[in-house]
């Protein structure tokens, strides 16, 4: 194998000389020894201005004490060093290669330092090469921005992701509640036909029974004929006293006074069961939301009678396009929060009002009230400060949904300590949305 | 398994490399010294041949298991390779001063575990390319990763060699906090020209 012939001197010095790439040299003084017309060209220094000169003292601007302790550690070690431009923009201040185009202040810079041995393996001059890399750099910022932007909508997709399922988990419990109301509405009926003949016969039982009382009264006038028999009159007496016959007498009618008023009582929460449930009236119609109330108060009556008094300040609404089922939920989960926020014994006011275009209703209590940090988080789906079991953290947010399909809205106020007042405010004429809108709340 | 028995370096080759190896680190302690103006203590080099599957445990058993900051640097010539340089200790203002950033100077924490890197990486590797007669050049150093978990520095099934030789030294400076580990890492196909130089250096004493 021959070695290849090594190129003529004059067109190595041509080449580092022309090539485009800044190529210069220092000696152990930061002397400059070499400096190519790349170097001259963006420095606007000529060879013959800085040969033979300090490079710190031609270029007060670079950073003295770094670039000394750079350049002897590759005098020392015989090692390269190097600077990049993603760390340190540019060694020299240069004009970049896009006077008309721009894009950044100076040439974006990667730099080698060389060192150039002789021959008996001593560095004797450390050899900078300088190469451009604006056009990287730049390309670098694009992808950079993005990238950005890609994390942006990455995280605008995540938020639209847990919005989802917030809607999902809404839909979840409204179609729950649904069921519950549905099956509701069926146990009502189940119960309405036996609750009925219940009735009526205990009607006529009622009648019957005041029937033989007065033919045991006309049968008493006998006795004074029956003292001739006395045999006869003792086993009549025995009988009467055996059976407490003036006792019954006057028990037998409270019976069954006091059960039709339980017949009747179940019959009133039957209706009060179905009206709210309303399955048969999923759908938008007039409805009178006082009535509303009074029906919800009743199936919730359990959770309020031992530690409230419920105060009713209603105004006389009048009636309002609405989807009456889901406003006595509304209604139905405010009172229940209320009920919750009063500890041991408190009022739950139930107020109504309205003007030409809006009707309210409020429902205050005396409870524990909201803390401030909260107040902004309770319409939130799963935000709950009650204890595991108590609460789903679904009430309110369901509520918010509600209110909002109505066009309506659901306001708060509140004081630690003092209670809460919970506000719905309705539009009297119903909104008709937008085709293709109004897809949850 | 044969082919990879045989491509190991032989015993003699390895007790030439870590003889070289604790012959280089002695120069590079005192250059090192020299540059810094510092005491540096240096480890006795180790060395093993490892598995692809086992280099991230290796690193961890070296460095220890927190989070650190690293840097590779390649070296090339006639012989070629990777070195591993992790940062597991060492303040910034510390390094700033031996690297001669003056106060006011702007720096980007990256550029100074470069700049350490490098000195490290070139004062090491060139002690033992000098006494192997080997002409190597360095290609400049990259941020590995910033506080990171030494183990998932390298990922074995992103190797492409299924085996490397592993040599390792510990930095301390006596008097500043820095501490790294330099792990060089050459590849499986680079055992034969390195077991070359090495019995070439053998036949040379």
């Amino acid at each position: 194998m021959t070695m290849p012939v090594a190129p003529p001197t004059e067109l190595l010095a041509f080449t580092v000389d022309r090539i485009e790439v800044g190529v210069f040299a220092v000696d152990r003084d930061f002397r400059i020894v070499l400096w190519n017309r790349f170097m001259a060209t963006h420095s606007k220094r000529s060879v013959a201005d800085v040969v033979g000169r300090n490079l710190f003292e031609c270029f007060p601007e670079l950073q003295q004490k770094w670039l000394e302790r750079k350049i002897n550690s590759v005098f020392v070690l015989k090692n390269y060093a190097f600077t990049s431009w993603e760390q340190r923009p540019f060694l020299f201040r240069f004009h970049h290669n896009r006077p008309i185009t721009g894009g950044v202040d100076a040439m974006r810079q990667n730099c080698t330092l060389l060192p150039l041995k002789n021959a008996s393996g001593e560095v004797e001059l450390v050899c900078f090469t300088l190469a451009d890399f604006t056009d990287t750099a730049m390309y670098q910022g694009c992808l950079n921005d993005a990238i950005v932007e890609l994390e942006q909508e990455k995280s605008a997709q995540q938020i639209l992701i847990k919005k989802l399922e917030d809607a999902q988990g809404q839909l979840l419990q409204s179609e729950k509640m649904a069921s519950v109301g549905q099956l509701a509405a069926g146990v009502a009926h189940e119960i309405n036909n036996p609750i009925g003949f219940i009735n009526s016969n205990l009607g006529s039982l009622k009648t019957n029974v005041e029937d033989l009382l007065a033919v045991i009264a006309a049968y008493e006038r006998a006795d004074t004929v029956l003292a001739g028999h006395p045999d006869l009159l003792g086993a009549i007496k025995m009988a009467k006293t055996a059976a407490d016959l003036d006792f019954l007498q006057s028990d037998m009618q409270s019976l069954i006074s006091e059960s039709l008023e339980g017949v009747h009582r179940v019959k009133k929460i039957v209706e009060n069961l179905k009206d709210f449930s309303r399955i048969d009236n999923a759908e938008w119609h007039y409805a009178n939301l006082e009535s509303g109330l009074e029906s919800t108060l009743n199936i919730v009556w359990n959770e309020l009678k031992y530690k409230t008094e419920v105060k009713k300040e209603y105004a006389g609404l009048p009636e309002i396009e609405c989807i009456g089922s889901q406003l006595n939920q509304v209604f139905m989960n405010l009172m229940i929060n209320a009920a919750h926020a009063i500890a041991e014994r408190g009022v739950i006011t139930l107020r109504t009002g309205f003007d030409e275009s809006s009707v309210w209703v409020e429902v205050e209590d005396t409870g524990s009230g909201i803390k401030p940090e909260h107040l902004k988080r309770i319409f939130e789906p799963f935000f709950t400060t009650k204890p595991v079991g108590k609460g789903t953290g679904l009430g309110l947010s369901l509520a918010y949904g509600i209110v909002q399909r109505h066009h309506g809205a659901l306001d708060v106020k509140s004081k630690p300590g003092e209670g809460s007042v919970f506000r719905v405010t309705l539009p009297r004429k119903r909104v008709i949305e937008d085709v293709g809108g109004g897809v949850g709340p | 398994m044969t082919a990879e028995t045989r491509t190991d370096l032989t015993e003699d080759q390895r007790d030439a490399l870590q003889e070289i190896a604790n012959i280089g680190m002695g120069q590079a302690g005192s250059l090192i010294g020299k540059i810094w103006g510092e005491f540096v203590n240096l480890s006795i080099p180790r060395i093993a041949h490892l598995d692809r599957q086992s280099i991230p445990a290796a690193l961890t058993r070296l460095v220890g298991d927190h989070s650190v900051n690293a840097v590779r640097q390649a070296f090339h010539g006639s012989i070629r390779g990777e070195v591993v340089v992790v940062f597991s200790g060492g303040r910034d203002d510390e390094l700033r001063e031996l690297m001669g950033y003056e106060e006011a100077d702007s720096v980007e924490e990256q550029e100074l575990l470069l700049d350490v890197a490098n000195i490290l990486v070139g004062a090491c590797l060139g002690g033992i390319a000098e006494t192997l007669k080997a002409e190597i050049g360095f290609s400049a150093p990259s941020v590995m990763g910033l506080d990171i978990s030494p183990a998932l520095l390298i990922r074995p099934d992103e190797l492409n060699s299924g085996r490397a030789l592993f040599l390792e030294v510990r930095f301390t400076l006596e008097k500043k906090s820095l501490a790294s580990h330099l792990v060089v890492l050459m590849p499986e196909d680079e055992f034969f020209v390195l077991g070359q130089a090495l019995d070439t250096f053998l036949a040379s004493i």
